[in-house]
């Protein structure tokens, strides 16, 4: 499903990543756990196309290394970034809904996407109406799950999602993955880690990278 | 002071503020997205003034009001040409650099078309009044004052003000600059093409510093030099208001030029001293301006 071959990123003159390879099968969830500053969010920034990278990355088949970074969400991408980046002149809603809209998909589509980030976090519901500048730092990792589920089709990326969060949070975050896992058996699920403690649980890969290297 | 001076110094700064709102509001809204400071942003005025007045000169003679929408149509092409061109060749390959160099970059971009300028009209000044001379005069309590000046520059602006609100808050485009002035990296990942933003962006921004130069156009006579004067005062109320604040460029446009308008009737050797001073006091107290707000700054 998802290929990395060889990839290579450097970034201001440092190599960041060195012939990263990996082969995630259709519907596996994969854990990426790795110290800070090891490549775990350049690797996922490398798949959005955020980067300048060298070799070659797969998606269903697809060399996706030429397309631009604005057209892979339309492959069937979501991304959840570490710190959230939630758009906080919007709703939680309008925050959910703007990738359907960008992506021109129509009112029948949009409205089950919507349901089921809604099914698979029913908190966001209650949350839907508030700005989402004013959410706490754990509902906001949910929104951008929300928000990447909108769009993520066939892999979803999520990016240290448990960092900060309260255990309770955690809790509930991790169920909503459960839920999502549970619901979705075809989509690729990578998550990026720093505790692998954390994502033992439920991810059936585990690849750790030390010094942008997976061991 | 006398009255009518005083309900002159109001038309005055009221009529002057509109303009002025015009050319900063798209100088703030280019920098709120595209994080660019654009000098030649001067230049889209002075180009939206000489292209108006060749156009209405040219359909006067058909029907002198053909010169309303001549201003209009002048607004658009400067805009969608001038600007889409300058953004496409000149800026887009500089995004990456440091700002300094694209502060220098877009003053050397500023210094070409003040040259090119001067080429294509020249430097004699050209007049091309029509547009005030069609609507009547108006009597403030006694004191009689162009409706062009005091009524339609004021209208139009109040209107660009609650029509780029509207469009920023309630359409889909809107949004999509929004989201991208907030996060160009977020924005991309939900699918939004960010450098097809900033052209929009800058189109819309330079046509409304050009929508001001054409409006002012029939009210004064076009000299070179004269997006040089704009650009630095519409940079003083941008900078006074916040840069990237819409309302508060408005609110700030007004202050300034009402301050301006009373300072010519009272004390005339401060009327370049006052926009400045009331930029440097508010950014020492206020080095975020009026309405801007501290952004943590992401590295």
């Amino acid at each position: 499903m998802l290929v990395f071959d060889k990839i290579n990123v450097s970034i201001a003159g440092v190599h960041v990543l060195r012939n990263v390879s990996f082969d995630l099968p259709a519907g596996s969830t994969c854990a990426l756990v790795g110290h800070n500053g090891a490549g775990k969010t350049t690797t996922v920034r490398t798949i959005m196309g955020f980067t300048t990278s060298r070799g070659v990355i797969r998606l269903a088949g697809e060399d996706i290394s030429p397309v631009e970074p604005h057209r892979r969400p339309a492959l069937g991408i979501g991304y959840a970034p570490e710190d959230r980046r939630l758009f906080s002149a919007f709703t939680v809603e309008e925050n959910l809904l703007l990738p359907a809209r960008v992506a021109k998909l129509s009112k029948d589509e949009t409205a089950r996407r919507l349901e089921r980030a809604y099914w698979v976090m029913p908190e966001l519901k209650e949350l839907a109406g508030r700005p989402a500048g004013s959410v706490s730092g754990g509902q906001g990792k949910m929104v951008a799950l929300g928000r990447a589920l909108m769009l993520g089709t066939r892999l979803v990326i999520l990016d240290e999602p448990f960092q900060g969060l309260a255990p309770v949070l955690a809790q509930r975050y991790a169920e909503a993955l459960g839920r999502l896992r549970a619901n979705d058996k075809d989509i690729t699920l990578l998550i990026t880690e720093s505790n692998p403690k954390l994502v033992a649980a439920f991810a059936d890969i585990t690849l750790t990278i030390e010094r942008g290297e997976i061991q | 002071m006398d009255s009518t001076i005083v309900i002159l110094a109001i038309c005055d700064g009221i009529s002057y503020a509109a303009l002025v709102f015009l050319v900063s509001v798209g100088l703030s809204l280019i920098f709120g997205v595209l994080r660019i400071v654009n000098v030649a942003h001067g230049s889209l005025y002075a180009y939206g003034a000489y292209m108006a007045a060749t156009l209405s000169l040219l359909v006067a003679p058909i029907s002198p009001w053909l010169t309303f929408p001549a201003l209009l149509v002048a607004s658009v092409l400067v805009g969608a040409i001038v600007g889409g061109l300058m953004e496409r060749f000149l800026l887009r390959p500089v995004y990456h650099l440091e700002e300094v160099l694209q502060l220098l970059i877009t003053f050397a971009v500023f210094m070409i078309m003040d040259n090119l300028q001067r080429m294509i009209w020249g430097v004699q000044p050209i007049f091309a009044a029509e547009p005030v001379k069609l609507l009547p005069n108006i009597s403030i309590l006694g004191v009689n004052y162009t409706s062009y000046q005091v009524l339609l520059l004021p209208l139009v602006a109040v209107i660009t003000l609650f029509g780029l609100r509207y469009f920023l808050r309630y359409t889909l485009a809107g949004s999509i600059i929004m989201a991208v002035t907030e996060d160009r990296e977020a924005a991309t990942a939900i699918g939004i093409d960010a450098r097809r933003v900033f052209l929009i962006t800058f189109i819309i921004g330079a046509s409304l510093a050009a929508l001001g130069g054409a409006l002012a156009s029939p009210t004064t006579s076009l000299v070179p030099g004269m997006g040089t004067d704009m650009i630095v005062l519409s940079f003083a109320v941008a900078a006074t208001a916040g840069l990237g604040q819409i309302e508060g460029a408005a609110v700030t446009a007004l202050m300034i030029g009402l301050a301006r308008a009373f300072i010519i009737y009272i004390q005339p050797e401060l009327e370049v001293l006052v926009p400045y001073l009331i930029m440097m006091l508010v950014l020492l107290i206020r080095p975020m301006g009026l309405f801007g707000v501290n952004r943590v700054r992401k590295i």
